[in-house]
């Protein structure tokens, strides 16, 4: 059952700052609900005790894929479809447009943002690997402050980032990677569409003949938050692409994500899948550019 | 809250709490019980109403944001008495067996349509993948799609 609460649809983000800036307890921001919603309906403790509920949907400021020389922006009410949609992220931005295809089914896509996933911060979110090695930024407005940081410095815990109570999420900046970066997605998941995805790899990579010049892997799903591995970036920067290394690098990132999670129940079967598919991504992109 | 809307091609306007969801709008105001609720979390796709030619769950959209837009449910698909062509092959093909479902991927399959006439089988399988069917198996789902595709680009 849903609860009884009020709804508030300002229109710009003005109103929408003053209407936080006064309740901030129990008000949940609304984009495309498909977190929110069901929460609500379930009465799920993240949702409990939610009076208000301010959805962002009519304000400008958050709307739009705007398309400039060095990155694009997107607003915090564009959802997966939208994304999909657009074929300058598609040629651009490979990664995130696959990743955007994965996001449940044709139905959550079209109302579910890139935004809402982030900040809802699920180990599962898709889009948050992608998003980490892309080196994206958070916009944030409060009615006092306007800030932007890197989405690894975003997001905290499961379920937590650092946004304050006062505070909107309005726009997620991408830095277009140069033309020698290629790269991949890859998400493993239970069924087809609404899978609730167990493991996803993300990968850019550019190289100098055989040599990594820049390599920047992240995980999702496996890790209990999204997460880039730089150690590992580092450790691998300058080195030769060939079977072995690749074999090593793949086994040095298993170590790694023990490392983060802390072994959890599911990783022992989890750890040799993700291997072999940080692997396969390898190979798959020394064949492409071999 | 006032909610104006056009719905199945008709202007409405209601009164309704803004906690309602959509589909709760569509049965129990309108009496359009062809939108089914199955799961209530978007997972079944039984509830799928078209919002501004898009397909989406409403069980996962309140009536409030419903505002300002344009909804059709499977009560808006056929010509009064007369069944679109997506619902004659669905009977033709025997893709309809409890029919629960059924409204959901009817409705799906033509948002898919709508914007791609010519679809692939994975094109298909894509635009039904969040419409869960216990009994049919799919496949006379999908062949009801391509037949009705093929007979609008003759
Ligand atoms: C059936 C089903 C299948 C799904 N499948 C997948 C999947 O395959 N992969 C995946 O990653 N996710 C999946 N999800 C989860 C969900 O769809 C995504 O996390 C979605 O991106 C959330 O976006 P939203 O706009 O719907 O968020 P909402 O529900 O509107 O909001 C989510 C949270 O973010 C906050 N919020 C939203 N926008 C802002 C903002 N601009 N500023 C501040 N706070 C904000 C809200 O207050 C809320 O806490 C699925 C969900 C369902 C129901
Ligand atoms: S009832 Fe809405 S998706 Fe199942
Ligand atoms: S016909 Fe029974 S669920 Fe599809």
């Amino acid at each position: 059952m849903m609860p009884p609460l009020g709804i508030l649809f300002p229109k710009d983000l003005n109103e929408a700052l003053n209407a936080l800036a006064l309740n901030q307890e129990n008000v949940h921001i609304i984009a495309g609900g498909t977190d929110v919603i069901p929460g609500l309906n379930q009465e799920s403790n993240r949702f409990k005790n939610t009076r208000l509920l301010i959805d962002i949907n009519k304000m400008p400021e958050v709307k739009g894929i705007n398309v400039g020389t060095e990155k694009i922006s997107i607003g915090a009410a564009e959802t997966f479809s939208d994304i999909l949609q657009n074929e300058v992220v598609q040629k651009k931005l490979p990664l995130l447009w696959k990743s955007a295809g994965t996001i449940g089914s044709v139905q959550i896509r079209n109302r579910a943002t890139l935004a809402g996933n982030f900040v809802n911060n699920a180990p599962c979110a898709d889009s948050v690997p992608v998003l980490l090695v892309y080196n994206a930024t958070v916009e944030i407005e409060s009615l006092s402050s306007k800030r932007e940081i890197f989405l690894n410095d975003f997001l905290s815990a499961p379920y937590k980032t650092k946004l304050n109570k006062d505070e909107i999420v309005t726009r997620i900046n991408i830095p277009i990677p140069s033309k020698k970066f290629t790269g991949d997605f890859y998400k493993l998941g239970r069924r087809r569409a609404v899978a609730i995805s167990r493991i996803t790899l993300a990968m850019l990579i550019s190289l100098n003949d055989n040599m990594i010049d820049e390599i920047r892997i992240a995980s999702g799903a496996v890790t209990p938050i999204g997460t880039r591995f730089f150690d590992l970036e580092k450790f691998a920067k300058g080195k030769k692409i060939e079977d072995q290394f690749l074999k090593e690098l793949s086994k040095m990132l298993g170590e790694q994500i023990i490392q983060v999670t802390g072994l959890r129940w599911s990783s022992e079967y989890k750890l040799p899948v993700v291997q072999q598919m940080f692997y396969q991504l390898l190979k798959g992109i020394e064949r492409g550019s071999l | 809250m006032e909610v104006r809307f056009k719905l199945n091609g008709k202007e409405e306007e209601v009164t309704t709490e803004p906690y309602l969801r959509l589909i709760d709008l569509l049965r129990d105001y309108f009496n359009l019980t062809g939108t089914k609720e199955g799961c209530g979390v978007g997972e079944c796709g039984a509830c799928t109403v078209l919002m501004n030619g898009r397909a989406v769950n409403s069980c996962l959209v309140l009536a409030a944001q419903a505002n300002d837009s344009e909804i059709v449910t499977i009560e808006g698909i056929a010509e009064g008495e007369v069944l679109s062509s997506l619902q004659k092959n669905f009977l033709t093909y025997g893709a309809v067996q409890c029919g629960f479902c059924t409204p959901g991927m009817v409705l799906s399959a033509s948002a898919l349509l709508d914007q791609n006439p010519n679809p692939t089988e994975e094109e298909i399988k894509d635009a039904i993948a969040g419409n869960l069917c216990r009994c049919t198996g799919y496949k006379q789902i999908i062949e009801a799609v391509k037949e009705t595709a093929k007979e609008t680009i003759e």
